[in-house]
């Protein structure tokens, strides 16, 4: 009888597999009409998760920004690897005196996928209409007091107060001129919300022909665009397990795979037909410490200094990310200007961390360490910081919860010491001080160590007023100075950005300022 | 009968309110904040006071659960936070691969566990019987990401058999939906390409999903069976001469399938419900992997409707299993 079975399962497998056989000749003969092929004009990137909203007036999500950023072009551009920006649809801009009146000057002959050009009245349009939104772009345009159209080609921004970080902020996604005609598909007063959460209206060199909640987002050329870019199609597949989506990679059913975890990248490294792109990026891992609503012992600049020489900074960057990270030199990342090499970095240095702590008359002290299951190296370097204090002395209670949880205990202070990770919208040291220490940013809002310095409070506000970069950055590094000395956040490390792709593309230019995002026009194999 | 599934139907009514209740209460009690999620970190209190009225977070939490209630009772299951669709229409778009891959492992799990069961008791402690429960412990115990994994390693990585992951390949389209089921939509419009691209597809996933209720069913078959056979009955009926695969079938099977119903019935229950792990490997677009990010980003709406839907179907199948159960014994039906 078991026989008999054992038979069956196999005479199924050779039944199915001729049909198999039978399905491949008939793929060939009507190939031309659906089969896809991974061809030389098609591009194909496995993702790790489904995106939300696409409308650049409402999503905060970079996953969606891989669809909105070629889809849509804006005023400025970032300039290929850097951090600087370059003319985009505006063609050359100027600023006044006081920096409350920015003039830009579009270029002609920008068209939208439907044909219509892209004018003063579509920049007006998409600066109004993320204001009326009040989404969470709209926080970072507050700034505009108004917009104003000079002629079909000249669009005039005057803003509530000097604000010059805000020529980096027209390079972000959310900068994303749309077309005004999308206003045809508002549903009940929504701005055309809804369909813009699931189509695209811009004048990129791509458009969203489908999305197969799911299964894949596909990206076809704007019939309008004045340079042919390479590739035709481009799909965006879900592979929601990496395992499977570096399986694919390496079979060449996909050209770039996503989300591959560090030790996953050291199996693939050294493969003929992959290359790992390798980068340092700005997203940075850190440690809040709590200093005025925790334990009251983190009070004392000589306590969090002493934390700050617990770390085993090697072990986090060597083993927890396997040498793909660098350890942090004050809060500014390397990459962005305003990074000051000059700084002071804290070492793990426990005999150092052991006589702070005699100092400040801090004995037994017992903290809570925050972190949640959203990055799976938090764990691991929650226990390896855990390890480390209880060397010095320090007793450390883990407490992992939900995400959404642990962002509302965090808003709340209601924490001693707690992981965390940071990317800057815009490419500008303000990212990094003026959210990390502004005592006005308590809470979520980016002051998670909820310090208060009156010092920095009136450098990083200074600097957030004035014009002059060198001045600026003068005054952003002052403040550095003070913020590393006082030690409010544990400095961990810079994440290497990593993709591994086919060898066959080329063309692709990594900028920090875009992580996860492709310059797919220019991109060819 | 008609009385009973009358009653059973009204009985759902209940059971669904009950389940709308609890779930609300649970995914607002928790702490965390979508209105948060949706505008991004660093976004100001003013915003979010905006963002949360929009959504209507700013009213008590009864007051919150009667707008669900009576959206409810109109057909709307409110709109999802994420992805700013209907709920209804997420589900819509996601529920038919789910029920697709489950009712597949479904009828694997019958077909194989079935009568494996059944040899297992009939060849009691020989060796046939030892590699049947090696084989079921095996399903019950191999976490499905692993064998899933695995399956994805022999059979896409190495030998190229089977596709790894989504349901057609990817640039093949199914033109017209019906059931939202492929294989049976494509069946229905005769197109056999979409057909066979999408058993092709199905067929690691739904093994692997299949492989613990299999197990399952086969340990509850084979007990069953040997309990059934070692009565006083079946002694009389071999006595009197009975080929012995009828005796097996008709006597022994059909009494011993009574116990194993309940389990069949709550195990395709948990094959809707729990079949998030294998959507998540072999990347099939269901509702598994749809409720996961929803609940990362506390999307209650989603959330809610997801619920609502398995609570619905475990109802069904309840009710599908009683119905069996007086099909299969007769004293049930009085």
């Amino acid at each position: 009888m078991y026989k008999k079975f054992i038979f069956l399962i196999f005479s199924m497998f050779l039944v199915l597999s001729l049909v198999a056989c039978g399905n491949n000749n008939s793929a060939t003969e009507k190939a031309g009409e659906m089969q896809l092929k991974n061809d030389s004009e098609t591009l194909i990137v496995a993702i790790s998760a489904d995106m939300g909203t696409l409308d650049p007036g409402v999503s905060m999500d970079n996953l969606a920004w891989k669809i909105t950023y070629p889809t849509y072009e804006r005023l400025v551009e970032y300039d290929g690897s850097s951090t600087k920006v370059i003319p985009g649809l505006a063609k050359e801009w100027e600023v006044s005196e006081d920096g409350l009146t920015w003039t830009f000057y579009l270029e002609e002959g920008h068209k939208f996928a439907d044909g219509s050009e892209v004018n003063a009245d579509a920049v007006k349009f998409t600066f109004d209409r993320i204001s009326a939104l009040e989404k969470g772009p709209s926080e970072t345009y507050g700034v505009i007091e108004e917009v104003k159209v000079i002629d079909p080609y000249t669009v005039k921004f005057t803003l509530k107060n000097p604000f010059p970080p805000f020529i980096s902020t027209l390079a972000a996604n959310y900068g994303g001129i749309v077309n005004p005609k999308v206003m045809e598909k508002e549903e009940n007063g929504d701005k055309a919300q809804n369909y813009l959460s699931s189509h695209t209206a811009g004048s990129g060199p791509y458009q969203l022909a489908e999305w197969k909640k799911g299964q894949y987002i596909k990206l076809t050329v704007n019939p309008h665009v004045t340079v042919q870019p390479s590739f035709k199609n481009i799909y965006f597949k879900l592979v929601a397990d990496v395992s499977g989506a570096r399986l694919q990679l390496e079979k060449g059913e996909i050209d770039i795979a996503e989300g591959i975890p560090v030790d996953q990248i050291v199996e693939l490294k050294g493969k003929e037909n992959i290359t790992i792109i390798q980068e340092p990026s700005l997203f940075v891992d850190y440690i809040y410490v709590n200093s005025t609503k925790g334990n009251a012992a983190l009070k004392n600049p000589k306590v969090r200094q002493a934390l700050s020489y617990a770390v085993d900074y090697s072990a986090m960057t060597d083993q927890v990310m396997q040498g793909f990270a660098t350890q942090m030199k004050g809060p500014v990342p390397k990459g962005l200007w305003g990074h000051d090499e000059s700084l002071h970095q804290y070492n793990y240095d426990p005999a150092k961390a052991k006589s702070l702590l005699q100092e400040a008359g801090v004995n037994n002290l017992e903290l809570t360490l925050l972190y949640a299951d959203r990055f799976p190296n938090w764990e691991q370097e929650a226990i390896i910081a855990q390890a480390n204090l209880a060397e010095v002395g320090v007793d450390v209670k883990l407490n992992k919860v939900a995400y959404a949880t642990m962002r509302e205990m965090l808003d709340k202070g209601e924490f001693d010491l707690a992981m965390g990770v940071w990317s800057p919208d815009f490419g500008d040291p303000y990212m990094f001080m003026n959210y990390w220490f502004d005592s006005e940013n308590h809470g979520l809002a980016g002051n998670r160590a909820f310090y208060v310095n009156s010092e920095v409070d009136r450098l990083i506000r200074q600097a957030a007023s004035i014009n002059d970069q060198a001045e600026r950055e003068k005054l952003y590094k002052e403040a550095q100075k003070i913020v590393v000395e006082e030690a409010p956040y544990i400095y961990l490390y810079q994440k290497d950005f990593i993709l591994p792709m086919s060898s066959k593309i080329k063309g692709f230019v990594y900028n920090p300022m875009l992580e996860g995002i492709y310059n797919l026009a220019e991109m060819s194999k | 009968m008609k009385r009973i599934i009358v009653k059973r139907l009204s009985l759902l009514v209940l059971v669904l309110f009950g389940v709308t209740l609890i779930t609300f209460v649970m995914s607002h009690v928790i702490p965390g904040d979508p209105a948060r999620m949706m505008v991004g970190q660093r976004a100001s209190e003013e915003t979010l006071q905006k963002v949360r009225e929009d959504l209507g977070l700013d009213q008590p939490v009864w007051a919150q659960y009667l707008l669900y209630i009576r959206g409810l009772l109109s057909g709307d299951l409110g709109t999802s936070i994420r992805t700013q669709q209907p709920v209804i229409s997420d589900l819509a778009a996601f529920f038919p691969a789910t029920l697709e891959l489950a009712l597949y492992a479904f009828i694997i799990a019958l077909l194989i566990g079935i009568p494996l069961g059944v040899i297992s008791a009939v060849k009691q402690n020989t060796i046939l019987d030892h590699i049947g429960r090696v084989f079921s412990i095996g399903g019950v115990s191999i976490p499905v990401f692993w064998s899933g994994i695995v399956a994805i390693i022999i059979f896409y990585a190495q030998l190229g058999w089977l596709p790894a992951s989504g349901r057609l390949s990817i640039g093949l389209e199914i033109n017209r939906t019906i059931t939202g089921l492929y294989t049976i939509d494509s069946l229905l419009t005769g197109n056999w390409k979409i057909f066979k691209d999408s058993l092709w597809h199905l067929i690691l996933p739904a093994i692997t999903l299949s492989y613990v209720q299999l197990a399952t069913i086969t340990r509850q078959v084979r007990a069953s069976m040997l309990e059934v056979l070692n009565q006083e009955y079946i002694r009389t009926a071999r006595a009197n001469g009975i080929e012995e695969w009828y005796l097996i079938i008709f006597y022994g099977l059909r009494n011993a399938l009574k116990p194993t119903v309940t389990v069949v019935g709550l195990s395709f229950g948990s094959l809707l419900g729990g079949a998030v792990v294998t959507e998540t490997i072999f990347a099939w677009p269901g509702m598994g992997k749809y409720v996961v990010d929803s609940i990362a980003f506390l999307d209650f709406p989603s959330i809610m409707g997801f619920t609502l839907i398995i609570a619905i179907g475990y109802v069904i199948i309840n009710l599908i299993v009683d119905l069996l159960y007086m099909v299969l014994d007769p004293q049930v039906r009085e």
